[in-house]
Formats: structure tokens, C-alpha cells, sequence
């Protein structure tokens, strides 16, 4: 399904844990402006008890905090409620947890500080528990590459053919578009073309052959340059930066 | 933090005690190097000494009875003479040399020992003119402890022996019965003579040992002292850097909370309606300045704790496009993006390179005097051998010579305002992407800085 980039759904209710109490009541009344019920918690503690009596439909966390940390809230909620998506927010970004958050397939990271309002749309997203869609013309690896991110908690899906991935943008909640760029049977660039004519918000992260391979692939991929804020990776795909890669764009804002 | 307040004015000792220091070092140095080369002098004159007296041995065995013409030579006594007195003159020597090698006393003897033997040399040739010249090869010799002292007994013992030997045996170191009674005198005179100028040598090459120890010494120093001036540099902003990294990430929280408190005050008002002149500048205001505060944290944080470049395949024209959009327009400059369309595309570190564009490209901006036709242009070309150049160029007030050989340096900035960060970052990524940075300026006429990267990873990190 298309959709559309605002506004918020009525009654989504967001979890803020943050135990800085000037951050979370700014954020919490900002986000409360642009649509969402927020309810907040001081502590991850303070959280998990509150997930057990209330439905939420987003976990948003600060990362250091006293006692149990934003991390291991992720991983108890991986375990305990995999439908929930948590989103982390840090003011601290090159430490060590943030990329071990975002291995194991937290929705995104936002660094502090951020603008609540740009940021809406991203928890927006997070919300809609949107898929990655994968696009290789071999079905293995589509499907490999598939499987290893939905391991990861990531909802993705494995596609090989252009109509299968206009198709499942079109019916499916798809907000990354992960591709093969050279492909026998269809044209990589044309399909991202049309997945972007669907949907314009969609990302896309585009995989390109390692450079001694393919001459072609140099002249595709400035084709694909035209594509706006795509994203590109080296084959064989490295698992891990496959991931940042998702989790980056996915708190892109344009 | 106090600590590393306090670490960073500490002081160097004082320069007095340095001075000291550095005397003593210089008399150590020479003491040592005059008692090598005075142990190895020893040691050859032991082994001369001792050659010396196998020779004398050989020498009254087969030659002394003929030069004894006229008068019965004793065999037996001259290598009797040989065998005892040789004893006699080598023996304490080559002791010293052993138990005391180097030392100041020890010359002494071995030099007294062999004028000595040139005087049992010159008796046991029975006053051979050609022996004599025994006396002067040694003079020579004791030349090489550089020590003039060594001449003084050397000398005394030879003029001794002469005029003693004259009075009583003058046979013995003449060679004939009856000399004149001042003959010693002229043997005096020409060792004297040769003493003169050995002498001066010795005392020459003595000074000449101690200039070269001050030398090394000096040397010493101030190589120790650059050595420490770039380490204490390097602690210096190390220390600053993780101050900077750990306030850096403090402050983020308190301008996180700011920032939002701003916004949602922003959407309130709007809803007023129409803001008071004032009001609606200063909610501008304070957005703007919370920017710089973040720009600000985030210059630190990338100098403090640089990042490790994840490097994908990254366009550069949209690149720059997006860096131009980051850079606030200033009034009068045009920022040109000059980028190829089907330049190759390098692999980079987004993120990072980003950085370096609105770094260069904000630097090239302000370098525009105000109110002037400022030009800025972001090119880039193929360099040839897998690589790309890639030229930022401003036609602004340019750099001067020393400010150019300043301006990757951390902490250094040609403007007022700033943390002078900026291009040391740049050049910290650059070379963490295995490439080079390169200013070109002309004071007045503007300045190009050129980068050069390897368009293709060195290796790809697992």
C-alpha cells in the first residue's frame, strides 16, 4: 500500500524512556503536537512494566541510562515482543552498543539532537512495521539475504522478478528497497525508477558488483546516481553494512 | 578534569639544572672516550714494549759483541743487560696496563719505559748513531695518548740518561770515548725541539676531543628537547581531545532538551498567529545559535574520536549538491558545482566526506572579504592510476605563506570565530581514505585545495 507521509494515525501511542527529565517532557509534548499519544517512563524498568499494561505501538529509548540500559531494553523486547519496534535515541554515537544496536536490528538510531518534527515522520515509520524488500534476479540469494534480516528482526521480504517487486510495493508496506543493479532478465535501474514513481519515499540501496567485474555496472550506477538519495554497497554484500545501511536510511529525513 | 588542567601547565625543570646536567654529561662522554683510546695506546705499547725486549734478547745474542770493535766484547753481559734490565724497564709497565688500562699513571710508565728502551737500545748498539732515532719515532708514538704530560718524563728520562751516561759510560751512548761535555745538550735540544711540536699537537687534538663531546652532547640535547616538545604537544591535545569528546557528549543532552523546549514553544506561538517583530527574530536566533552549538560539539567530537571510513560506492556530484544545501549562503558568493556527470564513482565514506565538503566549502565562502563577487567551485577529474582530484577553488583573500604551512594544524585558524578544527578534520579523513590534501593560495587572489583519493578501496574491511 501507498502511504501517505502524514498525518499520524489517530491513537498511536508511543513509549518515551528517557531519564533525563527536561529531554523527555520537551520531546514528549512535541511529539504530543504532532499526533501522538505519548506516555512517559523515567527508566527501562519503569517501561517494561508499562508495556505488560498497555498497548503500545512504538518503544522510543535513550540509550544511557542508569540501571538497565536502552540495549538491553532492545534485546528483553526482541525476545518478549518482537512486533514492537524500538526506536534508540543517543547523544553518545560512536560508541561501541550503537552499532551492536543496530546489528541486532533496532529500527533505527536518531543522535541527539534531533528535530522532533522531521523526526515524526521516521517514528511514523517505524510504526507501520514497514518491510525491506529484496531484489536479486537469483532467488537464493535474494531469499538468503532475506532470511539473514528477518533473523536480525528486520521484516523482509525476497523478490526476483520486476513485476513480483512492483507488485509488493504496491499490496505490502515496503519503505527499503534493497537491489541488484545488474540483472539479465530485468533492469535494475528501470525497476527502482518505477518503484520510486509508486512511492516516492521509498529508499533505496542499490548493490553494485565489485568493480573489477563489471564495466557496465560503472555506467549503470550513474544512471542510478540519478536516482536521488540512493544508497550503494559493494557485492558480495557484507551482512553488517547491509543492516547500517537500513538502519541509516530509515531515519533519513528529506 | 582538574588533573588535566594540571597536567597541562605543568612545567619543565629549570634551565640552570638543564645546563648542569648537560656539563657533566660532556665530562662524562670525554672521559670515557679518552680512556678507550688511552686503553687501546696502552695495550699497543704493552705489546711494543714486550716486542721490544725479544728484540733487545735477539739483538745482544747476534749483534752487540760486533758493534763493541776495539774491546773484548762480554757476550754474556749485554744479553744478560737484554734479559734483566729489559725485565726490569717492562715489567712494572705491562702490569699498569693490565691491572690499571686508561689510566693517567699508567702512561706515565709506559712512556718512561720506552725512552727507556731506547737508552738500552742505544747501549746495547754501543752509541749507534741510527739508534738514537729510537728516541724520536718514540717521542712520535706517545704523541698518539694526546696526553702532553706523557712528555715530561718521556723527555727528563732522556735528557737524564744522556748527560748521565756522557759523564759516566759515554761509549755506551755515544759511541766514542771522549764527547764534548755539552754533546748531551744537542741531544736535548732536538728532542726538545721535536717535543715542541708534538706537544702542541697533543694539546690541539686534547681540545679538538672535548669540542667534538660538546658537540654530540649538544646534539643530544636538542634532539631530546624537539622529542619532548612533540610529545608534550601530542599529550597536550590528547588530553584536550578527550575533554572535548566527554563535554562534547554532555552537552548534547542539555541542547537536545533546549532544542525541543524551542520547537514546541515555536508551534505554539504560530498558532497565535501574528508574532511580535522581536519574538519571531529571536525564536530564529536561538534556533541559529543552537546550530552553531551543535556544529560546534560535533567539530570536537570528529576531531577527539575520529570514526574508521566504511567505504561504499558514493556519487560525488549529489554529494557535494547535498554539502552546498548545508552550507549557509553568504551574500555575494556563488557556490558552483562543477562536478562531472559521469565522473567514475569513488568508494567513500558518506557521511564523512560530506563533512569535508561543507568544511571546504564553508571555509572558501567566508575567505570572500563581504560584499565582493565571490566565486567558489567544487570541480573534480580523473588523476590518472585509479585515483580522483577533487578541487575546491575560491577567489577570496587567499593565504599567506605562513599561514599556509599552519593550516592543517589543529587549533590554528585564520578566523575569528571558530574551533579551528575544521581543516584538520578534513585532513584526518582524508587520510583515514588513503588519499592526500594539497593548499595552493596567493595572498588576494584566492586559494585551491586539492584532494587526491584512490577511487577504489585499498581493502575491503570484512
Amino acid at each position: 500500500m501507498i502511504v501517505v507521509a502524514h498525518p499520524t494515525a489517530p491513537g498511536t501511542r508511543i513509549l518515551l524512556v528517557d531519564d533525563e527529565e527536561s529531554l523527555r517532557l520537551t520531546l514528549a509534548a512535541n511529539l504530543e503536537l504532532e499526533g501522538f499519544e505519548v506516555v512517559e517512563a523515567a527508566s527501562a524498568e519503569e517501561a517494561l512494566s508499562m508495556i505488560d499494561a498497555q498497548r503500545f505501538d512504538l518503544v522510543l529509548s535513550d540509550v544511557r541510562m542508569p540501571g538497565v540500559g536502552g540495549i538491553e531494553l532492545l534485546r528483553t523486547l526482541q525476545k518478549s515482543r518482537p512486533d514492537l519496534p524500538v526506536v534508540l535515541m543517543t547523544a553518545f554515537t560512536t560508541e561501541d552498543s550503537i552499532t551492536r544496536a543496530i546489528e541486532s536490528g533496532v529500527f533505527t538510531v536518531l543522535h541527539k539532537p534531533f528535530d522532533p518534527y522531521r523526526q515524526a515522520a521516521t517514528l511514523r515509520r517505524a510504526v507501520r512495521r514497514p518491510t525491506v524488500l529484496v531484489v536479486d534476479d537469483c532467488q537464493k540469494s535474494a531469499q538468503a539475504i532475506a532470511v539473514a534480516l528477518s533473523e536480525r528482526g528486520i521484516r523482509a521480504e525476497a523478490v526476483s522478478e520486476g513485476a513480483q517487486a512492483i507488485d509488493a510495493v504496491r499490496s505490502r508496506d515496503v519503505d527499503v528497497c534493497v537491489t541488484d543493479l545488474v540483472m539479465p532478465d530485468m533492469d535494475g535501474l528501470e525497476v527502482c525508477r518505477e518503484l520510486r514513481a509508486l512511492d516516492p519515499a521509498i529508499s533505496i540501496i542499490v548493490c553494485a558488483a565489485t568493480r573489477a567485474a563489471d564495466r557496465d555496472d560503472d555506467a549503470l550506477m550513474q544512471g542510478a546516481a540519478a536516482l536521488e538519495d540512493a544508497r550503494y554497497l559493494r557485492k558480495p554484500i557484507n551482512e553488517v553494512e547491509l543492516v547500517r545501511a537500513i538502519a541509516s536510511v530509515r531515519s533519513e529525513v528529506c | 578534569m582538574a588533573e588535566y588542567i594540571h597536567q597541562l601547565i605543568q612545567h619543565s625543570p629549570q634551565p640552570g639544572a638543564r645546563e648542569a646536567a648537560s656539563r657533566r654529561r660532556v665530562d662524562a662522554l670525554f672521559t670515557e672516550r679518552y680512556r678507550a683510546m688511552a686503553v687501546r695506546y696502552d695495550r699497543m705499547f704493552m705489546w711494543l714494549l714486550l716486542a721490544q725486549w725479544a728484540a733487545s734478547i735477539v739483538f745482544a745474542l747476534f749483534f752487540s759483541p760486533l758493534a763493541w770493535a776495539g774491546r773484548d766484547s762480554v757476550l754474556h753481559s749485554h744479553v744478560v743487560a737484554a734479559v734483566v734490565v729489559g725485565f726490569a724497564i717492562t715489567s712494572l709497565p705491562v702490569f699498569m696496563v693490565i691491572v690499571y688500562p686508561g689510566a693517567q699513571s699508567t702512561r706515565y710508565v709506559t712512556a718512561s719505559a720506552q725512552v727507556l728502551w731506547s737508552a738500552l737500545f742505544i747501549h746495547l748498539s754501543g752509541g749507534r748513531i741510527e739508534t738514537h732515532f729510537h728516541v724520536f719515532a718514540s717521542l712520535g708514538i706517545l704523541a698518539f695518548y694526546r696526553d702532553p704530560k706523557v712528555f715530561i718524563p718521556a723527555t727528563i728520562l732522556v735528557a737524564g740518561d744522556h748527560f748521565a751516561r756522557g759523564l759516566y759510560w759515554p761509549e755506551s751512548v755515544y759511541g766514542i770515548a771522549n764527547p764534548e761535555w755539552w754533546r748531551f745538550l744537542e741531544h736535548a735540544f732536538w728532542v726538545v725541539f721535536a717535543d715542541v711540536f708534538l706537544v702542541y699537537n697533543c694539546v690541539r687534538s686534547y681540545r679538538e676531543l672535548r669540542e667534538y663531546c660538546e658537540q654530540q652532547v649538544a646534539l643530544e640535547d636538542a634532539t631530546e628537547a624537539a622529542a619532548r616538545e612533540a610529545t608534550a604537544r601530542i599529550e597536550k591535545l590528547a588530553a584536550i581531545g578527550q575533554l572535548a569528546a566527554s563535554v562534547g557528549h554532555e552537552l548534547r543532552n542539555p541542547l537536545a532538551a533546549i532544542r525541543n523546549a524551542h520547537a514546541f514553544i515555536g508551534r505554539r506561538l504560530a498558532k497565535e498567529g501574528e508574532l511580535e517583530p522581536k519574538v519571531a527574530q529571536f525564536m530564529g536566533l536561538i534556533t541559529r545559535e543552537l546550530d552553531a552549538s551543535t556544529k560546534i560539539i560535533g567539530s570536537l567530537l570528529d576531531f577527539a574520536r575520529p570514526q574508521e571510513a566504511i567505504r561504499n560506492p558514493c556519487p560525488l556530484r549529489p554529494l557535494v549538491s547535498e554539502a552546498i544545501g548545508l552550507v549557509p549562503p553568504r551574500e555575494g558568493v556563488t557556490v558552483i558545482n562543477a562536478i562531472p556527470e559521469d565522473l567514475p564513482i569513488p568508494d567513500l565514506d558518506r557521511d564523512q566526506f560530506r563533512q569535508i565538503f561543507v568544511n571546504l566549502i564553508q571555509n572558501a565562502c567566508e575567505a570572500v572579504p563581504a560584499a565582493s563577487n565571490g566565486r567558489v567551485t567544487v570541480s573534480a577529474q580523473l588523476s590518472g592510476q585509479g585515483a580522483l582530484r577533487v578541487a575546491v577553488r575560491d577567489n577570496g583573500c587567499g593565504l599567506s605563506p605562513d599561514e599556509l604551512s599552519k593550516i592543517f594544524q589543529p587549533l590554528f585558524s585564520t578566523k575569528v570565530k571558530g574551533t579551528g578544527l575544521g581543516l584538520a578534520i578534513v585532513a584526518s579523513i582524508v587520510e583515514r581514505h588513503g588519499g592526500t590534501i594539497r593548499v595552493e593560495s596567493t595572498r588576494g587572489e584566492g586559494t585551491v585545495i586539492e584532494i587526491d583519493i584512490p577511487i577504489v578501496a585499498a581493502s575491503k574491511a570484512a
